[in-house]
């Protein structure tokens, strides 16, 4: 799968196989072969040793939410368009994201789906999934354990 | 390393400049830098150029443009960039110029055309600043990335939404006074506090401004800064320290430790402690930037700027003033204009020059600029003779 498909962004990295992993629902870290340091994000290169002989690890996606946020005005990617209909108008809602803290201190930043902003507390447990979008896009969500 | 001064500050008007290209914007700033320290141009021995964006400037070495613009060919001249805090990696830079020898006298420019590309688009850019890859598929935005830290704050320390809407009221007032300001203009707490959620908890008087806008300043060699100013205001101490891209790999979500690490270097070269600071200027990109800054910079504890800001304590006449300019919130953020313009407001505090909003009778100062959410930061400190 292309890399764009996740990072809306670049396309090429040798971390690729993350994607596909996402795609089959699976959570990937990579793990440095010498120094045995976690990467989530997975990194192809380990910046403690400076090598390159990583391993790919599944993780688990539960873990505790550090920070959240609920962003109003979105970048161009995601912009909101006018209504082609006149007289209309478009009522957004925007999803929040926030950041979870799981296994060996990784934070995984995901979308919220289901939360009322106000709602969201620092220190929520909750766990993250990949998420396969309508347009085929992979994505990562979090939800309250 | 030999030591530097300021000898020349310009600053060109901050606002939605629909009036002027980059490079003539940036002519402004230098011709008013020139006419203050008094020299002609051909005095100058090399320049550094500041510009965050190609993307804003759009055209690569933009720095080009400017050099041009002011007739400065075929003297050295070079672009530095580093997001936010392009202007003062600019003086940084500039003082390695002058402190290695490399040159007697610099000019400093910092430019930044930002209106020249819709707000989307500027907001896309800025979200950007942060991890590509691995943040931006998230929508994440410069708002977006300090309410992450907000959200942090406020749960770790229990600073509250008015506490950050106090910043935008007291940067508001100085930047009311400072005709060089992009919005001239007070607000009421409770006017900040209605105002719309751009990216929760931040509201719209949360956040600087999309701006455009240059400073420049010239810097000289003890012997060249004797004979050119009356009133050389020199740099002390420079720190510059850098932290992770994303966010989420750092130690600390409610704290910016690269700018821990930048202040403890200038600091130590400069020999004094945050206590000695008479003048500030901190990142204010956001509200919650200004509450960090005064505990990165040890102005207060850890988890005690909300309080520092609600005592008043960073007025003119409290402990230590901040952001008398008006901040980035009510100046505006030209992004490779702001550690520039910020070198010049304390440069002015420290002559004696800065009007209804002088601090009094200032010996140190210090100017502290944030480049994205944290993965460089500069420090450098002022001293009057």
């Amino acid at each position: 799968m292309d890399f764009k498909n996740f990072s809306l962004n670049i396309s090429q990295t040798k971390v690729n196989r993350f994607v596909d992993e996402l795609s089959a629902g699976k959570f990937m870290a990579t793990v440095c072969k010498k120094c045995g340091k976690n990467y989530y994000p997975p990194l192809a290169d380990c910046s403690n040793c400076m090598q390159s002989d990583m391993e790919w690890k599944q993780i688990s996606g539960e873990g505790t939410l550090v920070t959240f946020t609920k962003i109003h005005v979105p970048p161009e990617h995601f912009a909101v368009r006018q209504p082609l209909m006149p007289f209309s108008s478009i009522q957004f809602e925007p999803c929040p994201i926030g950041l979870l803290e799981v296994e060996g201190g990784l934070k995984i930043m995901g979308w919220i789906p289901k939360g009322d902003v106000k709602k969201i507390k620092v220190g929520m447990k909750m766990k993250a999934s990949p998420f396969t979008l309508p347009d085929g896009k992979v994505t990562i969500i979090l939800e309250p354990i | 390393m030999r030591k530097v001064a300021v000898v020349g500050i310009g600053h060109g008007k901050f606002g939605v400049r629909s009036d002027a290209s980059l490079r003539e914007l940036a002519f402004e700033a230098v011709k008013a830098c020139l006419d203050d320290a008094g020299i002609p141009l051909k005095e100058v021995d090399s320049m550094v150029t500041g510009i965050a964006g190609d993307e804003f400037a759009l055209g690569l070495q933009p720095s080009a443009q400017v050099h041009d613009y002011i007739g400065f060919h075929p003297k050295p001249n070079f672009r530095v960039e580093g997001a936010c805090a392009t202007g003062s990696i600019a003086l940084r830079t500039g003082i390695m110029n002058v402190a290695s020898g490399l040159a007697d006298v610099v000019l400093v420019v910092g430019v930044e055309k930002m209106t020249e590309v819709p707000t989307s688009i500027a907001t896309e850019i800025m979200g950007k600043a942060g991890d590509s890859i691995w943040e931006y598929p998230f929508g994440t935005t410069f708002p977006g990335y300090y309410a992450l830290i907000a959200n942090a704050h406020m749960a770790e320390y229990g600073t509250t939404e008015e506490q950050l809407a106090m910043v935008s009221v007291k940067n508001h007032y100085y930047g009311s006074l400072n005709p060089y300001a992009h919005m001239q203009k007070k607000i009421t707490l409770e006017k900040a506090l209605t105002s719309f959620t751009v990216a929760y908890p931040l509201k719209l008087y949360d956040c600087s401004l999309i701006t455009d806008g240059a400073a420049a300043v010239i810097i000289a060699s003890e012997e060249r800064a004797k004979v050119i100013s009356k009133k050389p205001v020199w740099i002390v101490g420079a720190g510059l320290a850098t932290d992770t891209l994303r966010l989420g790999d750092r130690k600390s979500l409610t704290s910016i430790l690269a700018a821990r690490e930048a202040a403890k270097t200038a600091y130590k070269m400069a020999g004094v402690g945050p206590s000695d600071i008479d003048v500030a200027t901190v990142h204010d990109c956001f509200t919650i930037a200004e509450i960090v800054a005064y505990e990165d910079l040890g102005f207060c504890e850890k988890g005690e700027g909300g309080k520092l800001i609600a005592a008043k304590e960073t007025y003119v006449g409290g402990r230590i003033p901040v952001n008398v300019d008006g901040g980035l919130k009510s100046k505006g953020h030209p992004i490779g204009a702001t550690g520039v313009s910020m070198a010049i407001e304390i440069t002015k505090q420290l002559r004696g020059e800065a009007g209804e909003r002088q601090v009094k009778n200032p010996e140190i100062g210090l100017a502290h600029n944030v480049g994205g959410t944290g993965q460089v930061v500069a420090v450098h400190i002022f001293r009057r003779e």
